[in-house]
């Protein structure tokens, strides 16, 4: 394990054209790991919890779509702003054949752990050859 | 080395002035840019908000996949600072592949001043969804009282 570096603050990436949703849409950032039976995906939703979370795969597109659980409250004043809240929606393309069926997700303290099985490898087939 | 830095964004000539100035030049700027309108400090890491009611300062801080247990806050006279370090191992998913890393890992520290004294021992800090929520009562001496009108 290398040292720990300082984290960097990365600018929220704001969405244009998200027109049907009220306020900012925000883009997530998004971790990809591929294992051999299976996609893994981690994306940052801070303020989202597992009630607002849409996840949904379509014709090999995956698009997740997240609301904030909270948001400030009216009477908070604002004194210094750093980040903006809003919703947060984000769509990619995956490459192999997934299983519909084998798509788990979970929240965890904002982020949404998603794990997408391959779908099963077309098996071999051998084909009995009849003699004539 | 962590980023230390103290923020006193609420100085006296900065509360109307300069950052009602900064906001119309952030707006300016983005409306040739199209860049959002933040006033996030670049390469300042958890980004943080901070709001003030009659009684209290609240700070909010986005630290999505931060682990309660990895978050030191510690209070100084007017000074709050937050440390900690975001860590994330695939060490154990020996077999996969990474195909794309946007989430970082590392170490953060953060300070800021608040314009008065806050109450040390009422300090609330929660922690849900990935979000750092701090509730900062102000002094004794700060909060609001009400004054009884008596009927003469």
């Amino acid at each position: 394990m290398t040292e720990s570096q300082a984290l960097q603050a990365r600018e929220k990436q704001e969405l244009e054209g998200e027109g049907a949703r009220p306020g900012p849409v925000f883009r997530p950032d998004i971790d990809i790991l591929e294992r051999p039976d299976a996609y893994l995906i981690y994306a940052d939703l801070p303020g989202a919890d597992e009630n607002s979370v849409d996840v949904r795969f379509e014709k090999g597109i995956l698009t997740l779509d997240a609301q904030l659980a909270t948001s400030p409250e009216p009477s908070w004043e604002p004194l210094h702003t750093e980040y903006r809240v809003g919703t947060y929606h984000r769509e990619f393309r995956l490459s192999e054949d997934i299983d519909p069926d084998g798509v788990t997700a979970r929240m965890n303290n904002g982020v949404l752990e998603l794990q997408l099985s391959k779908s099963a490898a077309r098996q071999p087939r051998s084909i009995p050859i009849q003699a004539g | 080395m962590a980023q230390y830095s103290v923020y006193r964004p609420w100085a006296a000539e900065s509360r109307g002035g300069l950052d009602q100035l900064r906001r119309e030049m952030d707006s300016l700027f983005n409306r040739y840019t199209g860049a959002p309108a933040t006033g996030r400090s670049r390469g300042v890491y958890p980004a943080v908000n901070l709001y003030e009611t009659a009684d209290a300062y609240t700070l909010t801080a986005e630290l999505p996949g931060v682990d309660a247990g990895d978050i030191h806050i510690s209070l100084k006279g007017s000074t709050i600072s937050l440390q900690g370090e975001r860590k994330i191992e695939y060490e154990s998913q020996a077999d996969a592949s990474l195909h794309r890393r946007e989430r970082q890992a590392g170490t953060f520290h953060r300070a800021f001043e608040l314009p008065v004294a806050i109450d040390a021992d009422k300090v609330e800090a929660g922690h849900r969804n990935g979000v750092l929520m701090l509730r900062m009562p102000k002094s004794p001496e700060h909060q609001p009282r009400r004054i009884a009108v008596q009927a003469s």
